[in-house]
């Protein structure tokens, strides 16, 4: 499973490798119900003499989600999109990865990733720049990549800042550019920043394999063509590449028994209340399985879960006492 | 008479030369408690747009003593030794501290260590304003600038026992306010422990090395602090698997030494993480996981 802040992959995959089940959703601010439909979906998929033998999760969502599951590996992004990347191409040099809100680049050596960038403070050259700017145009995001590539002389458009490009994307509009040079300038102006922000200072080498929700985009692969010269590979599973990481760093896992499907059938809640423990006043989310609490998580200082305790202590005090919990 | 420490900025690297000092004249010391989001708050809703977090930490830790000491010490930092310079932040920090707090009593000396004996006139001064002799002054420094040595040293030692143990190595390049700062850096050092990761500090490691060293990363570097931090990674390079430059948003200096570190140091796996006043913690471990599995990956890789 690979939760993302805007969409949730789920891949099953046979002992090969091979991906047997998958499923692409919208995550839409609800990892815990994206991924049931995500879980039922990937069963429907199934033999029903298959047996799940270990689960994996990543994305910004898994620790929630690798507590739900009970995951055999919780791991970073980067590193189950290298994982599942070089399950595909073993020679890969160079990731680009462009996701909703979160932006990569990995660098490969000899099959061991060597180096790495994320965006840092702003989504600029993400997905979700994408999105809102194909909304403002009217133009349903997955049509952006096919119009971009009729475009006849795309606009220039700042690449710099997300709200400098939009600015600048409308000044052009209303100058009567076509929409569809528009969207090729949208386009160019993802990879020059992308390039010019989360790959600054790396030492782009081929092959380069291009991932993520925007890699569908094939005006934005056309422009990191001409801006890097090389060939861009866009596998297929592209979008899927972090659940097939994800599944692979899991394999080998001992499990007592195989996963069950069902688990997610059971009343899954969140709650979040501020930790009394000091002055950071730290939001805790305590997450908890048919009302037993699974994990907590959220804290400053090691006292996550031990507040989650005291905060049990508390209730049975203040029901002695009749002073009430503020949560 | 009581002196109030805010535990911000030169504290962690000044702290037993300023206690001994007030304490070996006779007052005491108080140090505002460890920075919370009650504290950061404070400091932000006190300090102009241009302030950087370690300046609103300092201004957050200021409105802690105020009322619960009789002087605040807030000293002025402008060079250490020839050629060396402080962040102009430590030039200013008195005259923002008093634009900021204008009730706030404050004590201070002001540092040129370019000049002899500067630092001792400056605290024989401030004796003196506490009604102390300038002998006894001068005898209370002394003992102070023998303590904060002698803790350096310790420190240093402490550090090198890490060596002997297993597991990978990460050197913190980082200043030491920010880094050991309970509220912005210790969870980044939790995370890194967390991971199996033994963080080796760059304020921990000999200082005149470090300055040295620095040599070889640029020779024209005069940012006094920051050479201390860049001068530990070619000091320690071969002692660690990895290390991490750790700056805070918006900090001038880091911006372009970190930029100069990162695109000359070649030989030992490096990264830059920034905090932030709203870092959520989500990114921050992304950053750090990723960066310990490339380390251990790249140790099986030599081992095998």
């Amino acid at each position: 499973m690979d939760v993302g802040s805007v969409s949730t992959k789920g891949v099953v995959l046979d002992s090969n490798g091979e991906i047997i089940a998958a499923e692409y959703l919208w995550t839409e601010g609800d990892p815990v119900t994206a991924t049931k439909k995500t879980v039922l979906s990937l069963q429907k998929q199934l033999p029903a003499s298959a047996s799940i033998r270990s689960v994996g999760t990543t994305g910004s969502a898994r620790k929630l989600i690798g507590a739900m599951l009970e995951a055999d590996s919780v791991k970073n992004e980067i590193t189950a999109h290298a994982k599942g990347t070089l399950s595909r191409h073993p020679d890969v040099r160079t990731i680009l990865e462009i996701g909703g809100q979160d932006s990569k680049i990995i660098l490969i050596d000899n099959g061991v990733v060597i180096d790495y960038a994320m965006n840092t403070l702003c989504a600029a050259g993400t997905g979700a720049f994408l999105s809102s700017q194909a909304k403002r145009l009217g133009i349903p995001v997955e049509e952006l990549g096919d119009m971009a590539l009729q475009a006849g002389h795309p606009a220039r458009i700042a690449a710099r800042c997300t709200v400098f490009a939009e600015s600048d994307m409308v000044h052009k509009a209303q100058a009567g550019y076509a929409k569809e040079d528009l969207v090729a300038g949208l386009c160019d102006a993802i990879v020059a920043n992308y390039l010019n922000n989360v790959g600054k200072g790396k030492r782009i080498e081929s092959p380069v394999v291009f991932q993520g929700g925007v890699s569908k985009n094939r005006g934005v692969v056309r422009a990191f063509q001409a801006e890097l010269g090389s060939e861009i590979h866009v596998d297929a599973d592209s979008h899927l590449m972090g659940a097939v990481g994800a599944a692979l760093l899991s394999r080998g896992a001992v499990r007592a028994k195989p996963f069950e499907c069902a688990i997610v059938d059971l009343c899954f809640q969140t709650r979040a209340h501020t930790c009394p423990g000091c002055a950071n006043h730290c939001e805790i989310i305590s997450f908890y399985r048919d009302g037993v609490l699974l994990d907590s998580w959220g804290n400053r200082c090691e006292k996550g879960r031990a507040a989650e305790e005291r905060k049990e202590d508390y209730l049975t005090a203040s029901r002695n006492t009749g002073r009430a919990w503020k949560i | 008479m009581t002196i109030g420490l805010p535990r911000a900025l030169l504290y962690y690297r000044y702290q037993h030369l300023w206690n001994t000092f007030f304490t070996e004249l006779g007052c005491r010391t108080i140090t505002s408690p460890e920075t919370s989001q009650e504290i950061l708050s404070q400091g932000i809703a006190r300090s102009g747009g241009e302030c950087c977090l370690p300046e609103k930490l300092f201004l957050g830790h200021v409105h802690s003593l105020i009322g619960r000491c009789d002087f605040i010490l807030v000293p002025r930092f402008k060079t250490a030794g020839k050629n060396t310079e402080f962040c102009v932040r430590f030039w200013g920090i008195p005259d923002i501290v008093r634009n900021s707090f204008p009730e706030a009593p404050l004590i201070g000396y002001s540092l040129q260590e370019q000049i002899r004996g500067n630092e001792r006139q400056g605290f024989v001064r401030m004796g003196q304003f506490l009604g102390y002799s300038s002998a006894q002054s001068l005898r209370a420094y002394r003992m102070a600038a023998e303590e904060q040595r002698r803790q350096d040293e310790l420190a240093v030692l402490r550090q090198q026992e890490l060596f002997s143990t297993e597991g990978l190595k990460i050197l913190i390049a980082s200043q030491p306010y920010l880094i050991h700062d309970a509220y912005v850096g210790r969870p980044l050092v939790r995370m890194l422990r967390e991971q199996g990761g033994t963080p080796v500090f760059a304020d921990r490691c000999e200082r005149s090395s470090c300055r040295a060293f620095a040599g070889s990363i640029s020779s024209d570097l005069y940012w006094v602090l920051n050479q201390e931090v860049i001068g530990a990674i070619p000091l320690m390079k071969e002692k660690v698997d990895g290390a991490l430059l750790i700056t805070a948003f918006p900090c001038g200096t880091d911006s372009i030494v970190n930029e100069l570190v990162l695109r000359r140091v070649r030989d030992l796996p490096i990264t830059q993480i920034v905090l932030d006043e709203q870092q959520g913690e989500a990114g921050l471990r992304t950053r750090v996981e990723c960066f310990m599995d490339i380390l251990s990956e790249r140790k099986r890789a030599h081992a095998g």
